[in-house]
């Protein structure tokens, strides 16, 4: 009964939070503990109450920076360099660049945002098609949640009661394999249809270029340097990102104005709000569940079907395709976790970050397939291509993201190996 | 008249392999086996329905029906629990089970029906506390401005005040990700968790000082209490603290064995005693001993059950 | 008069959220550069995180305003324009539902009641409840938490206003006023 007013009230349009929070008060009636209502509002309250969510609006803060502050288009101007006077140069740029801008921000949707702005048009100027080109920006946004930094991961993090840098940690090698494999892809693609040729820039040209993105390449540096060397904490190192940001968009380049930092920050603030109190109404949602010990009701039905993890893997990346078909990212997550993570590591025997790893890479998959995704439909604004033309283009990419998933849950070293 | 059955639910924050958490799952099979199945306990490990606090507000409402808690939560609402952790008041281990064996200790329980809604049903406990620190100590006055990792409670961060650290409050889960990156400097920590989270890793020094214990307490709510009859209350008490009791039991036999193992690794290890800690215990008990009106009482326990 | 009230108080909760987002920014900065000089102070940890949390619930109830709340919003935009404005006023009245709930929520959380026939005496209020939301600390800021969780309250307050709102605005059949736009 609880699922059907989930449902209705989700496919309603009730915003996420609210329908998580209407399901918790729904289920506490039916399940007749209405004593619970009592600590109802202090358990939304302390769901976020994290070290590691700061790291959220700082993260976000530090992309605003980024983008305002002209960082973003050298970085890019930069991958042009190193892989521009290929056949196909631009194709690989916008990879590369994507690469790039996968160490920086932590969202799917912001990178595909920005880098289809940036990239799309050139791509078309040179003779790709709208679609192929959206496809490949949309592509390169799904690195974003796998390279760290990544909110996806804070957010599971967070959930699991797991270090945010370490689960950091997991995500990169899996970040690079899923890098390589789109690169693959780029190539086969290039085989069976001429790719426009690109150009090399002149010495002088890819010195300026490389000498303009330099200081902006610190950013990488601070936050994946910050944490791996163990200096600062993932939330630090984003405010670190954010201040070197600042200082290099406001004074070096000139670009970012102080009369705009106010609508900067309510911008954060908004976005960042919007992610984080849908944590908050899904830690009472999860807090009901667990007081109604649904995991372990889901978890006994699960170990009679298999007892096998890689199965039991298997069975969970499929229902995630499909939750993520109507869910996106960071609300699917939310979800999902607090019901599947205690079966996969007390019945199952799985590491928490190979999971995590899995879990969130189907999820941000989510926001490229229809009828719901995020992603999607903001390569699709941008772009000016049709969903469904994008999402054609995209299939090689997709079957190769599952590809991925495969190896990642049949192998826990890709995932486990940088955590000590 | 009796409630009819009823499946408890017991929380406790620490994970499923845990001493304390085995001891739940023990004590709800013995309850299970002793009404023959008509009461059994679902246990909530980790966290699941929330953080100490939390979870005492449950009991306080009735939505929860049990909890092992640390004394920690307690003592932030009963003072007279502070003096539970004054330094050095446990010469070892052992000491500290029979401290809180004595009938004075269990007493301090009475009240708590009244004060916070709960039953206390009797005292476990932890291993002694240990500080694990990223730079190198020599002396007390090496941890002066460190930013040291505690159990968010007052007794606790009154001592590393009066050491001179900056004692900053930090959830179990964070610690690790927290002490790696240098989010603090140091940790205040057990034995046990030391050992089997590997915090000793990231490390540059374990300090063996053993200068406080760790009481947990086997809470009921009062609400749901009330409600049950004579004989279910004698049953329940009587299995809880039974096991509760265990828990001390394992400290003693395996507290040494995890510093021997963490000694054993090679890393830097160093035994200190009160000494170490200078005026810092005498500033301690200047706070605690007008507050918690307690600490007489209990050093009075100490030195009758010292051996 | 209802629509100034709510795209006032929504124009407040979004400037008193940005500033708290600044405020994140400086406290965690201070802290790497405290940290760094020997110098730590223990209580900015648990300051950013208050501060986080004001921010995320007062723009939360902006966004409702704004009617920017993450939402699947596929079967209302299959449907023509009369069913999406039924749709329209359908959520609205849920949301309203749930801001009521949380004021109820709120009412027994707080029990402003028995805290005001006990004259505030928080020892006859704990007695009387067993509620001790008065007595609870915060662990390093040295002020009673329940000072933090007021912040549940304020929002419930933003949401009932902008719920009202909405829903009055949508039955009226007027546009969407978004604030955080401007
Ligand atoms: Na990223
Ligand atoms: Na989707």
């Amino acid at each position: 009964m609880t699922g059907a007013v989930f449902v209705v009230l989700l496919l309603g349009g009730v915003p996420i939070a609210v329908v998580l929070a209407m399901s918790a008060i729904f289920y506490i009636w039916a399940s007749d503990n209405t004593l619970l209502y009592d600590s109802f509002a202090q358990q939304m309250f302390s769901g976020i109450e994290s070290y590691g969510l700061l790291a959220i609006p700082l993260f976000m803060l530090a992309g605003e920076l980024m983008n305002d502050g002209g960082l973003t288009r050298r970085l890019v101007n930069a991958a042009r360099v190193f892989v521009g006077g290929f056949r196909g140069g631009l194709a690989y740029i916008n990879l590369l660049a994507n690469v790039f801008m996968a160490a920086i921000i932590g969202s799917a949707a912001s990178q595909i945002a920005v880098m289809s702005r940036a990239m799309v048009p050139e791509m078309q100027k040179e003779g790709y098609s709208r679609e192929f080109a959206a496809a490949t920006t949309a592509a390169g946004g799904l690195l974003s949640p796998i390279i760290p930094p990544s909110m996806l991961f804070v957010i599971y993090g967070v959930l699991a009661q797991l270090p945010i840098g370490d689960m950091f940690l997991a995500g990169i090698i899996p970040g690079l394999i899923l890098s390589a494999a789109f690169f693959l892809i780029i190539a086969l693609i290039g085989l069976r249809q001429q790719f426009p040729k690109g150009n090399w820039m002149s010495g002088g040209e890819a010195g300026r270029a490389i000498l303009s993105a330099l200081p902006a390449a610190l950013i990488p540096v601070a936050i994946v340097g910050g944490i791996l060397g163990g200096i600062a904490t993932p939330t630090e190192s984003a405010a670190i990102a954010s201040l070197i940001a600042f200082v290099l968009g406001a004074v070096l380049y000139g670009e970012l104005k102080f009369r705009n930092l106010g609508r900067l920050f309510a911008r954060t603030a908004v976005n960042a709000s919007l992610v984080v109190f849908l944590v908050a109404a899904a830690n009472v949602f999860g807090w009901v569940i667990i007081y109604e010990a649904v995991p372990q009701k889901l978890a006994a039905m699960l170990t009679t079907i298999t007892s096998d993890p890689f199965l039991f893997f298997l069975i969970v990346n499929a229902s995630l395709l499909l939750i993520g078909m109507v869910l996106d990212g960071i609300a699917a997550l939310i979800l999902v976790v607090p019901i599947l993570l205690p079966i996969a590591v007390n019945e199952f025997g799985i590491d928490p970050f190979q999971f995590g790893v899995v879990v969130c890479l189907n999820l941000v998959l989510g926001l490229l397939t229809p009828p719901v995704g995020a992603g999607l439909y903001i390569a699709s604004a941008m772009s000016g291509a049709t969903p469904t033309g994008i999402f054609r283009a995209l299939a090689p990419f997709l079957l190769s993201v599952l590809v991925v998933l495969i190896l990642l849950s049949w192998w826990p070293a890709l995932t486990t190996a940088l955590i000590d | 008249g009796a409630a009819g059955a009823k499946e408890f639910r017991l929380g406790l924050i620490t994970p499923p392999p845990h001493i304390w958490t085995q001891a739940a799952e023990a004590f709800g099979a013995d309850l299970a086996e002793a009404t023959d199945g008509a009461h059994s306990v679902q246990v909530f490990p980790a966290r699941q329905l929330g953080n100490e606090a939390q979870m005492l507000q449950q009991l306080q409402t009735g939505a929860l029906d049990m909890a092992f808690l640390t004394i920690a939560e307690v003592s932030n609402r009963v003072p007279e629990f502070g003096a539970l952790y004054a330094p050095y008041l446990a010469n070892d281990i052992a000491h500290a089970g029979r401290i809180l064996r004595d009938e004075r200790t269990q007493g301090m329980l009475d009240p708590l029906p009244q004060e916070v809604g709960v039953v206390g049903l009797g005292f476990g406990m932890a291993g002694l506390r240990q500080i694990v620190s990223r730079g190198e100590i020599e002396t007390a006055e090496d941890l002066a401005g460190l930013k040291l990792r505690i159990t968010p409670f007052e007794p606790i961060r009154d001592f590393y005040n009066a050491v001179g650290a900056a004692p900053t409050p930090m959830p179990l889960p964070d610690v690790y990700d927290a002490l790696a990156n240098g989010q603090v400097d140091a940790i205040d920590m057990d034995a046990e968790l030391i050992w089997i989270l590997k915090y000793y890793e990231h490390a540059d020094v374990v300090i063996n000082s053993d200068h406080m214990m760790f009481p947990m307490v086997g809470l009921v709510s009062a609400r749901v209490w009330s409600q049950l009859s004579e004989e279910e209350r004698a049953t329940i008490a009587e299995l809880m603290a039974r096991h509760i009791d265990g828990t001390i039991d394992s400290y003693i036999a395996k507290d040494e064995e995890w510093l021997a193992q963490v000694e054993g690794t090679g890393k830097p290890f160093m035994e200190v005693g009160p000494d170490f800690f200078g005026e810092a215990i005498s500033e301690w008990e200047a706070i605690w001993g007008p507050k918690s009106g307690t600490l007489d009482m209990l050093r009075e326990v100490a030195a009758d059950t010292a051996e | 008069m209802l629509k100034r009230a709510s795209r006032g108080w929504a124009r407040l909760e979004l400037a008193l959220a940005a500033a708290l987002a600044v405020a994140v920014t400086l406290m965690i900065l201070a802290n790497v550069v405290t940290r760094a000089a020997g110098q730590a102070i223990y209580w900015t940890d648990e300051a950013a995180i208050y501060a986080m949390i004001w921010m995320t619930f007062l723009a939360a109830s902006a966004s409702i305003h704004d009617r920017s709340a993450v939402a699947v919003t596929l079967v209302p935009d299959m449907l023509g324009e009369g069913f999406r404005r039924l749709f329209r006023i359908a959520v609205d009245v849920v949301v309203l539902a749930f801001a009521l709930f949380m004021a109820w929520f709120c009412w027994r959380w707080f029990r402003p009641d028995v805290l005001i026939a006990t004259g505030f005496d928080t020892q006859a209020f704990q007695q009387e409840t067993f509620n001790f939301i008065y007595a609870e600390p915060t662990t390093t800021l040295g002020i009673p938490k329940v000072w933090v969780w007021l912040v549940m309250p304020l929002f419930t307050l933003g949401l009932i206003l902008h719920a009202l709102y909405n829903l009055v605005a949508g039955l009226r059949g007027e546009e969407p006023d978004p604030v955080s736009a401007a």
